[in-house]
């Protein structure tokens, strides 16, 4: 959809100009931005490791990462892939000894504004192969696509023909009948069955994002979220989506694309049509307030590139770990003595992570 | 193409700080595949065609002034350099993704001798599958990449001298 669609289909003129987005579409340049990831761990026990992510590594029209490099006093590293879906991570390892663990990883990347119509054919759309297709419309551990989850879809969908409209249908859906719920610790790691089962569709991004993958899964159609980190505020206007300070230790965000034939991955983003209703000044703001719709049109088809994407891994098995699988992997991880550290828990771990842009 | 490359990323390095208890292991002989063509301009304008230096070896180093391990090595590069003076032996560090001033600012300061080349869209480090930096490859003089590392390393060594030497001869 572009900006001047946008105006027309959403919110009267008049109202368009005082909202978000009103510059949305002229920021269409690259941004190169700068995050370091400082780890100590505080009370190493025996050997202690550390999985950071690093950005993702497969170039886009949307996102290239330029480099990484790291320094510190660990006895081992190493550039690690999950190997499935190519999860890249900086793996670190101090053998038992006297020394404070340090990691301190640098990257760089670029990114830039991302915006798919999906209304509109696009004759140079990419192509899903078979495989592929198969691939991204496959169940993961927190993601089945059969039971409640299918039979919640097919009522969604019901009426839709292409995959564009089911996909419109869930995200409507998931805006609808979700919430942002504020005491979930992190981003929530995306239980959809339990979810449904249960009845309680309150969470973060980690949650809602994976119960729109899940849904459109379960009905063929491919999604995949995609984990990342808001790096800069958000140019549209909007608190809520993005980060005021350099400080982005807890500024991780997961995000959601679906497939269409003719249009390729389309961004979309439902978590955050909850978050702009739940925290957007005076906060509590109904579905109908013009700030969230406009927010809500805007995310089926657009990412801010204020952020960086890791991977979109899931049930990820640490290299070189006896621990469980991660659901995904979008924080820094670490052990120490064979015990697994709150990756949820920055200050105990410890991590800090910093973010800024690079001006040319 | 699938969103998730199945190529297992594996680049087993010692950690800067440790470096190097025995640099001549550090430096991995190659086993991947054919050398990437390189062809950049340099901060003075002048082109640099890595197929121009048949005949000798060549240490091309991906390199970045926010990249703190690559700043601790250069010095041991350009000792290197030094050492290898009159021998076929040619150091081309390549600049990720930053500017003329930057990378020129930096060369200034560190004093050193060997072209500082611009990979301005990063398009050469993407070839040289060289995102990891600083990330080092010893080409030799038939122009196939016999070792590489992926960090930082004491390029003034004796161990990796003689490893250097060993390419040159």
């Amino acid at each position: 959809m572009d900006r001047r669609a946008f105006l027309k289909s959403g919110v009267a003129a008049s109202v368009a100009a005082s909202l978000p987005w009103r510059s949305a579409l002229a920021a269409s340049d690259w941004h190169t931005y700068e995050v370091v990831t400082r780890v100590e761990l505080a009370f190493p026990k025996g050997v202690s490791r550390v999985w950071v992510p690093l950005p993702m590594t497969d170039d886009t029209e949307w996102h290239r990462s330029i480099g990484t490099s790291w320094s510190g006093n660990a006895a081992r590293t190493q550039v690690l892939s999950d190997g499935k879906y190519g999860a890249s991570m900086l793996y670190a390892e101090w053998r038992e000894g006297p020394a404070t663990p340090q990691l301190e990883v640098t990257s760089q990347f670029s990114t830039r504004e991302r915006t798919v119509d999906p209304s509109r054919q696009n004759p140079d759309a990419e192509r899903l192969s078979a495989a592929d297709r198969e691939f991204f419309t496959a169940p993961t551990e927190y993601i089945p696509t059969d039971g409640i989850v299918r039979k919640t879809a097919q009522g969604i969908v019901k009426g839709s023909r292409t995959d564009v409209e089911k996909a419109r249908a869930i995200y409507e859906w998931v805006v609808e009948n979700t919430f942002r719920d504020p005491k979930v610790r992190g981003c929530g790691w995306g239980d959809i069955k339990a979810m449904l089962e249960t009845g309680n569709l309150g969470g973060k991004c980690g949650d809602l994002n994976a119960l729109f993958v899940g849904l459109a899964r379960s009905v063929s159609v491919p999604a995949r979220d995609i984990y990342g980190l808001r790096v800069a505020p958000s140019v549209h206007g909007y608190r809520s989506l993005g980060v005021g300070t350099p400080n982005v230790t807890r500024a991780q965000h997961c995000r959601a694309e679906f497939f269409a034939q003719g249009r390729g991955w389309v961004p979309v983003d439902p978590a955050d049509v909850r978050k702009v209703a739940l925290e957007e000044p005076p906060g509590n703001l109904a579905l109908k307030d013009p700030k969230v719709e406009a927010a809500r049109k805007r995310l089926f088809g657009n990412w801010e590139m204020n952020w960086l994407a890791y991977n979109g891994g899931h049930d990820i098995a640490l290299p070189n770990s006896k621990g469980p699988k991660l659901p995904y992997l979008m924080y820094p991880n670490g052990e120490t003595g064979g015990e697994r550290l709150d990756q949820l828990d920055p200050d105990a771990f410890k991590y800090a992570m910093t973010a800024r842009e690079i001006k040319a | 193409m699938r969103f998730a490359f199945l190529l297992l990323l594996a680049l087993a390095v010692p950690a800067p700080a440790q470096v190097p208890a025995n640099p001549a292991q550090a430096l991995k002989p190659w086993s991947g595949g054919a050398t990437p063509p390189l062809e950049l301009t340099d901060v003075d304008g002048k082109v640099h065609r890595l197929a121009d230096y048949r005949g000798k070896a060549v240490l091309v180093n991906f390199w970045a002034t926010w990249c703190a391990p690559c700043r601790e090595e250069m010095p041991s590069m350009e000792a290197l350099r030094v050492a290898m003076q009159g021998k076929p032996f040619v150091v081309l560090a390549v600049n990720v993704g930053e500017g003329e001033r930057a990378a020129r600012g930096f060369g200034e300061k560190m004093s050193l001798g060997f072209p500082l080349l611009l990979d301005r869209d990063t398009s050469a480090t993407r070839a040289w599958s060289a995102r990891v930096l600083p990330a080092s490859f010893v080409v030799g003089p038939d122009g196939r990449i016999r070792y590489s590392h992926f960090g930082a390393i004491d390029w003034a060594s004796a161990e990796v001298r003689a490893t250097i030497q060993g390419v040159v001869r």
